[in-house]
């Protein structure tokens, strides 16, 4: 279908970015690779008077060393995610997490920084970077301000970002080496979303799990930390047994919605099984 | 999807049954609802919904089809159509008050059904979202009937009140004690006042300008959005130099001296924004501009001031008006769709059949004349 009508600016610089999109008001909406958004357009669920395309800001692409954190610019597409020697070195689980996202012609257009914006709780990325710790630098007309990754997301589809604010960059802080990880994925289909989505960080020393961060996917309206699971492996030893005992809480506190795919119950099943597994990966046990 | 949800008020089942059936004060419980005209037990109105980028909004009647004043149920059932597209919303809301001392249960149960688009997109999203919204309708209805008994015991009888209210009380009351749900604000806004302690349209008043900004995530749109609503209700912010009295031991740090001329400013701009809402009627939320635009019309029934408002109403309005209304909005389908084939085609086919139609009658005449001739002969 064809969109509604709607203006389009193609700023070349963040400041004009977000004087458009202020001056836009609540009808406006920022585009960058478009594939979350324009399919909305195109079903016409969305009718935004205003669109502003980011596409043109080079200043917004890209991965950056900062010392003991990456600054990924929000344009940076999927594709660039995947194959950057830096995020690759740094923090493997965005890589790994970033390559299950649909399919290759939409890795190539769409951004970490669109698809963390649209926070669609089905979507990979919003639980990878809640379990990496990343901080979100969101510009608007009042100036810059950092949004941590836990109260980024607010809802369903509904971000903290306020109208008239950018995402312009995610920082992740870099992990060492002694970090394994895995983003385990359940669909039914290769491009398909998740039915339900594991990204699994663990530390390890002497044989025992020192830390571990979980963060779940489409468990709920918004990305959420299986926080019982992560009390439980801590200090545990690193073996098959221990750790998919302390995955059995990964259904704590979680509300999964219902669709076609599956009922409330089977999601909260494959989350346990899930998180055994990513668990176990990322221990490497 | 079935929903349910229940709730205890501090009130007699009598007060809250009669709460209950005042539509006009229900209807703004409902996030997004703004009522078109309300007709005896038929209600006419819209709701819009906003999830993220996306913006539905559903246009029907709702109709109070069971009122048993002794069981205490009341059903109310509604259905609506996209105004923007071909879906459609359907709910069967089921209320029952049950006594309990002078409090009263009330139990929530909700048959809802969303179809077409919104339904297929989004994996079953729809119906959380819907389920989400009645679980507000119902908070928002607690906290209504909860502010019953002050409001109304403020005109009546004072006995009831709980100390300290009484200097607060005036005409405003019942849309001070009113949750700040209903204003219908971004869900990050809401969150962030929710998390400041700030739960009703009074507690907002009761704050300035500044102390509402230092909340972190209330930003300027924020703001503005915030006054504007204030100002459909006749409410406003707390002027800049008069802190709130309880309220404000927790924000006195934030709240930096302000001069003079910053608060005569504030003032200065409110007025201004209190005139904007009005724009808002043809799209935005703007429920409590709605349900002062709707109370008026349903007051002199003047139907054809509420119309411009409302593009894509379906149910029939009165006989009249049909015409005029349904021209502008492009192609409709005429009533009878059947066409009249002669109109159309009446000509070409009397022309193609004239040949025959002649030697029809040609044939005719030979069989008549040879008839007369045998007839003569015999």
């Amino acid at each position: 279908m064809i969109p509604a009508k709607f203006d389009y600016v193609r700023p070349s610089s963040v400041g004009d970015a977000v004087s458009a999109l202020a001056g836009g008001g609540e009808d406006a909406k920022v585009i960058a690779g478009g594939q979350s958004l324009m399919p909305l357009l195109r079903l016409r669920l969305a009718y935004p008077e205003l669109l502003v395309d980011i596409g043109g800001l080079d200043e917004l692409n890209g991965v950056t060393d900062g010392g003991d954190h990456l600054l990924i610019g929000a344009r940076t597409t999927h594709y660039q995610v995947v194959h950057d020697p830096l995020i690759a070195e740094y923090c493997g689980l965005l890589a790994e997490a970033t390559g299950t996202v649909a399919d290759p012609a939409v890795r190539h257009r769409g951004t970490i920084g669109g698809s963390l914006a649209h926070a669609d709780p089905a979507g990979d990325l919003p639980a990878v970077i809640l379990a990496l710790d990343a901080t979100l630098i969101a510009v608007g007309p009042a100036g810059s301000r950092e949004i941590r990754a836990g109260e980024f997301f607010v809802d369903y589809l509904t971000t903290a970002l306020e109208p008239g604010e950018i995402l312009t960059g995610i920082r992740v802080p870099k992990l060492g080496t002694d970090w394994g990880y895995r983003y385990e994925k359940f669909h039914r289909t290769a491009q398909a979303w998740a039915i339900v989505g594991v990204a699994a960080l663990v530390r390890r020393s002497d044989g025992h799990v020192a830390e571990a961060r979980v963060g779940l996917t489409n468990m709920g309206s918004v990305p959420i930390r299986a926080a019982a699971v992560e009390t439980a492996a801590a200090g545990a030893l690193a073996s098959s047994e221990t750790l998919r005992e302390a995955a059995s809480g990964a259904a704590e506190g979680t509300q999964p919605p219902a669709d076609l795919h599956g009922a409330p119950d089977y999601r909260r099943h494959l989350a346990r099984v899930l998180t055994g597994r990513a668990l176990e990966a990322a221990a490497g046990v | 999807m079935e929903l349910e949800h229940s709730f205890s008020v501090p009130v007699p089942a009598e007060r809250a049954w009669d709460v209950l059936l005042d539509v006009e004060r229900v209807a703004p419980c409902m996030p997004g609802a703004t009522l078109d005209s309300v007709e005896g037990d038929s209600i006419a109105g819209r709701i819009k919904v906003k999830v993220g980028p996306i913006s539905m909004t559903y246009a029907g009647t709702a109709k109070f089809t069971e009122r048993d004043r002794d069981a205490g149920v009341v059903t109310l059932e509604a259905s609506g159509k996209e105004t923007r597209g071909a879906g459609t919303a359907s709910a069967s809301v089921r209320s029952q008050l049950t006594p309990e001392g002078d409090h009263t249960m009330v139990t929530v149960h909700t048959t809802l059904n969303v179809t077409g688009k919104p339904a297929q997109f989004g994996r079953g999203v729809m119906t959380e979202v819907g389920g989400k919204l009645i679980g507000i309708f119902a908070n928002n209805l607690a906290a209504m009937l909860a502010a019953e008994p002050a409001a109304e015991a403020g005109i009546s009888e004072e006995e009831e009140l709980p100390g300290g209210n009484v200097v607060a009380l005036s005409d405003t009351t019942s849309d001070e004690a009113l949750p700040i749900d209903v204003l219908n604000l971004s869900s990050r806004a809401w969150s962030s006042l929710r998390q400041d302690g700030i739960q009703t349209l009074g507690d907002l008043t009761r704050r300035t300008d500044q102390q509402l900004l230092a909340i972190d995530g209330v930003g300027r749109a924020s703001l503005a959005d915030i006054k504007a609503k204030l100002a459909d209700r006749g409410l406003a912010l707390a002027a800049a130099e008069a802190p709130g009295p309880a309220e404000a031991p927790g924000l006195s740090e934030t709240t930096a001296p302000v001069t003079p001329e910053a608060a005569s400013a504030e003032e200065a701009v409110q007025p201004a924004e209190a005139g904007e809402p009005t724009a808002d009627l043809n799209g935005a939320a703007a429920s409590a501009a709605g349900r002062h635009a709707a109370a008026e019309a349903a007051a002199d029934e003047d139907l054809a001031e509420v119309t411009p408002i409302r593009p894509a109403r379906h149910e029939t309005p009165p006989a009249a008006q049909v015409p005029v209304q349904r021209e502008p909005s492009g192609w409709q389908p005429p009533d009878n769709d059947a066409i009249d084939l002669l109109d159309v085609a009446g000509l070409p086919v009397l022309k193609r059949a004239a040949p025959a139609a002649a030697a029809l009658i040609a044939v005719l005449l030979v069989i008549f004349g040879l008839r007369r001739r045998r007839a003569r002969r015999g």
